[in-house]
């Protein structure tokens, strides 16, 4: 064993970053759960636009981190391949060890922690738990929608909403209050998807007093997966309220700043209580061995996130300001996506379609905000300097979709 | 406390499932046993022999890493996820001969129990397994108040056909675990045939999920796969992993077989549910393992039973029974409670034998490691039980 594991990492430490990157942060995933939502619905199959032949496509559809992960991580997955054949609790870190440096972390304890594959057994996780036909779930709308898909389809749950907020498309936290009594499940994505904002630490404070006066036994799921591109002093993490009250629960995810949608690994905290309730659903040895060595290295390189959340600060400023001088707004974004208001030249759809067309991917349809705001994740600069040249070509009033080959 | 296994039988009612499967099943989880046996959660050291986990010691083999490698070096450009998951799930289908639509891969097998008992029991319809069997299914129906029916094996540790037909009368799902964990031992294709056809006209409304985990390496030449059933009916899954024989525990992959009616209601629990939420590294090695001709699980067939011979040989030279083993492990008569014998030998620096009730005052299972490793560890249990047994004699 010790031969092969020589072997390979003499072969591997000179790895060109950029591949390996690539093929770990697996962009699309989050489309295609999409696309599994509405046919597990019945609706039509979205199906993803074609590129013309020859055209070198710009995925930004999808808020992964165009990078990847950093070389601590990849380094930590090379390390991992003599023990592809152990188990996750035989494994060097183990899943456990995982468990405890995220406790270090967030000055928890381990009993505050629970992983998932990717953040999505966690949300799902918390809707088993808190959710049942009597007992609904309340979000803002829009919001991620793969809890409330699951919930409904799988657990005939009912759905209360409340739109978010008109002119911000912040998520409107009091809106929600009258819904709350009774519901087993709040769930907010802070920041939120697909609108991009957030709300302060403040306003997240009150909401979950107030929730829980008014409804003491429900719960509130808080999905944290955008944190780390957060720039607005005024968010803060929900972690130590959730570490510290009954039914809060916080999701991470390794998807988005740590570039690592195609490892899957996610974490949950809460109160040790909620945190058991969470960890009896959890798939045994549910997180994968590469990924849990990739993500340690990775918490312990906390300079490689900052340096990602500057760097899509830098792209999400060049953004935003290239569609303000088009003449289109966009929400405070607080993310690695934007949500522009193209209402008055087109949909999204119409939008989505012509720079396809040119070779760039855009998100895909947020009801009932369709008709006017497009979701634009945010590439790196490089990419984002060629798709604002085709933003400028599709939203041109007047402009058709079959104009030239993009760059 | 432990009960006698006629103790069980005869409570294993549907009223008493939660009591049986806390009391046995549901206490099991590997990762969660060895947490408490290791409360400083200290990785595995070096030069400390891991057999307690039916993991392949060998490891995925060349072609797999080498793939891997090529992917991190950015010597071939992997394919869009959910090309991935699509490309593993036609993979696995021409390989078994079978359609995409009769596949359903999964994080590790383990997903793929855990839709089955969720999808195909209820408050009413029980889940029905050996005692002892491989925990998931059982741990899983008590989480979510489902019932749990034991039944108990046969006298060579088999699963006992005619008890298991009686018992899955009316039942929801049958947990046909064969080879059977931890008991090591299997039954012959023949007779799992016969069982299908029975439970067809006994109880048809009865899904039986046979989880050939163990399936490559089984010698006993009575042996096939179960798939061209599964494929055929509806109330038969065949659940496969990559965790075993193809040595990728590390990677979370398994899936199902199965009529593409079944595939269809196991696929919403089931998180890839086809759409490619499981790992890269995973789903691109298990698709390069599959692809691969039949030496390698050959090999690591011959290779296992090699080991498994000499193991078997230096028990029974000792006076201790193993069953007849068809598994990467052994389930072994040694006379002394596993606890005290799993102590002693992670003392000495090997990894072996948690509880498997109600056999856990006399029986240790056994997992295989290499011809080195093994050749090892029996010097750890010759010294460890050689002292148990001659306490137990003064």
């Amino acid at each position: 064993m010790s031969v092969s594991r020589r072997g390979f990492l003499q072969g591997l430490r000179l790895g060109q970053n950029a591949h390996a990157a690539a093929f770990l942060a697996a962009r699309g995933h989050e489309e295609l759960m999409a696309e599994a939502q509405q046919g597990r619905q019945g609706g039509a199959r979205m199906s993803r636009p074609n590129l013309p032949p020859g055209v070198e496509g710009i995925r930004i559809s999808s808020n992964e981190n165009p990078l990847g992960p950093g070389k601590a991580a990849i380094d930590a997955i090379l390390g991992k391949f003599p023990e592809a054949n152990r188990y996750p609790f035989n494994s060097t870190p183990l899943d456990a060890d995982l468990e405890i440096l995220i406790a270090k972390l967030n000055s928890a304890k381990r009993e505050n922690v629970v992983l998932g594959v990717g953040s999505q057994e966690l949300l799902k996780n918390a809707a088993r738990v808190f959710l049942s036909p009597t007992k609904h779930l309340v979000i803002p709308s829009p919001t991620y929608g793969d809890p409330a898909g699951f919930a409904q389809n799988l657990m005939k749950v009912t759905l209360k909403t409340a739109p978010v907020a008109e002119k911000t498309l912040r998520t409107d936290l009091s809106a929600l209050l009258p819904h709350v009594k009774g519901a087993g499940l709040v769930y907010l994505c802070n920041p939120n998807n697909p609108t991009a904002t957030i709300n302060s630490a403040q306003e997240i404070k009150d909401f979950i007093a107030e929730v829980k006066k008014q409804s003491p036994t429900t719960a509130i799921l808080i999905d944290e997966a955008y944190c780390d591109y957060a720039t607005d002093p005024s968010f803060q993490t929900a972690i130590p309220i959730a570490i510290t009250t009954p039914g809060v629960v916080v999701a991470r995810t390794f998807s988005k700043a740590y570039g690592m949608a195609g490892v899957r690994i996610g974490y949950a905290l809460g109160d040790t209580a909620t945190i058991k309730k969470m960890s009896a659903y959890r798939m045994p040895y549910n997180v994968n061995t590469f990924g849990v060595a990739a993500a340690v290295a990775s918490l312990k390189d906390p300079q490689h996130i900052k340096e990602e959340s500057a760097r899509n600060k830098a792209v999400r400023d060049f953004t935003v300001k290239a569609l303000a001088d088009m003449g289109y707004t966009s929400t405070d974004s607080q993310t690695n996506f934007i949500f522009a208001d193209i209402g008055k030249t087109m949909t999204a759809a119409a939008f989505r379609e012509g720079c396809a067309a040119k070779g760039v991917m855009v998100g895909r349809d947020f009801p009932p905000l369709e008709k006017q705001w497009a979701r634009i994740s945010l590439g790196t600069m490089e990419e984002m300097q060629k798709a604002t040249d085709v933003f400028r070509s599709v939203l041109k009033p007047g402009a058709t979709t079959s104009s030239g080959k993009g760059q | 406390m432990t009960l006698s296994r006629r103790t069980f039988v005869q409570t294993a009612g549907i009223g008493a499932g939660a009591a049986l499967t806390s009391s046995i099943w549901g206490r099991g989880r590997e990762n969660s046993i060895w947490s408490a046996i290791e409360p400083d959660l200290q990785a595995v050291e070096r030069g400390v022999i891991c057999i307690a986990s039916n993991e392949n010691p060998v490891g995925p083999g060349k072609a797999v890493l080498d793939t891997l490698r090529s992917l991190l070096e950015g010597g071939t450009r992997p394919g869009r996820y959910s090309n991935q998951a699509g490309q593993l799930t036609e993979a696995i289908a021409a390989h078994f001969k079978v359609k995409p639509e009769n596949v359903l891969v999964s994080e590790g097998s383990t997903e793929i129990l855990r839709a089955a008992t969720q999808v195909f029991t209820s408050k009413t319809k029980a889940l029905v397994g050996t005692i002892p069997t491989y925990e998931e299914c059982a741990g899983y129906a008590e989480l979510i108040g489902h019932p749990v029916k034991g039944v108990s094996l046969d006298s060579a540790f088999k699963i006992d056909l005619d008890k298991m037909a009686a018992a899955a009368k009316g039942a929801g799902l049958v947990f046909y675990c064969n080879p059977n964990n931890p008991t090591a031992t299997y039954v012959g294709a023949k007779a799992t045939r016969g069982f299908l056809a029975k439970m067809s006209s006994s109880s048809p409304d009865t899904t039986i999920l046979i989880d050939e985990a163990y399936f490559d390496y089984v010698t006993n030449p009575d042996h096939e796969t179960h798939i061209p059933v599964a494929v055929e009916n509806p109330r038969v899954i065949v659940a496969r992993t990559f965790s075993k024989a193809y040595g990728m525990a590390g990677l979370r992959q398994g899936y199902a077989i199965a009529h593409p009616d079944t595939i269809k209601a196991l696929r919403p629990w089931v998180a890839s549910g086809g759409t490619g939420s499981l790992n890269v590294f995973g789903m691109a090695a298990a698709t390069v393992a599959i692809a691969q001709d039949s030496t390698f699980t050959t090999n690591e067939r011959n290779r296992n039973k090699a080991v498994r011979d000499m193991v078997t040989k230096w028990f029974s030279d000792r006076g201790m029974k193993p069953t007849d083993c068809q598994a990467n492990f052994m389930f072994v008569d040694i006379g002394t409670p596993a606890k005290a014998f799993r102590e002693a030998c992670r003392a000495k620096g090997v990894m072996v034998a948690r509880d498997f009730p109600p056999f856990e005052k006399t029986h240790a299972r056994i997992t295989l490691g290499t011809m080195e490793e093994m050749t090892k560890a029996v010097q750890v249990f010759g010294e460890v039980l050689g002292k148990k047994t001659s306490t137990a004699a003064a």
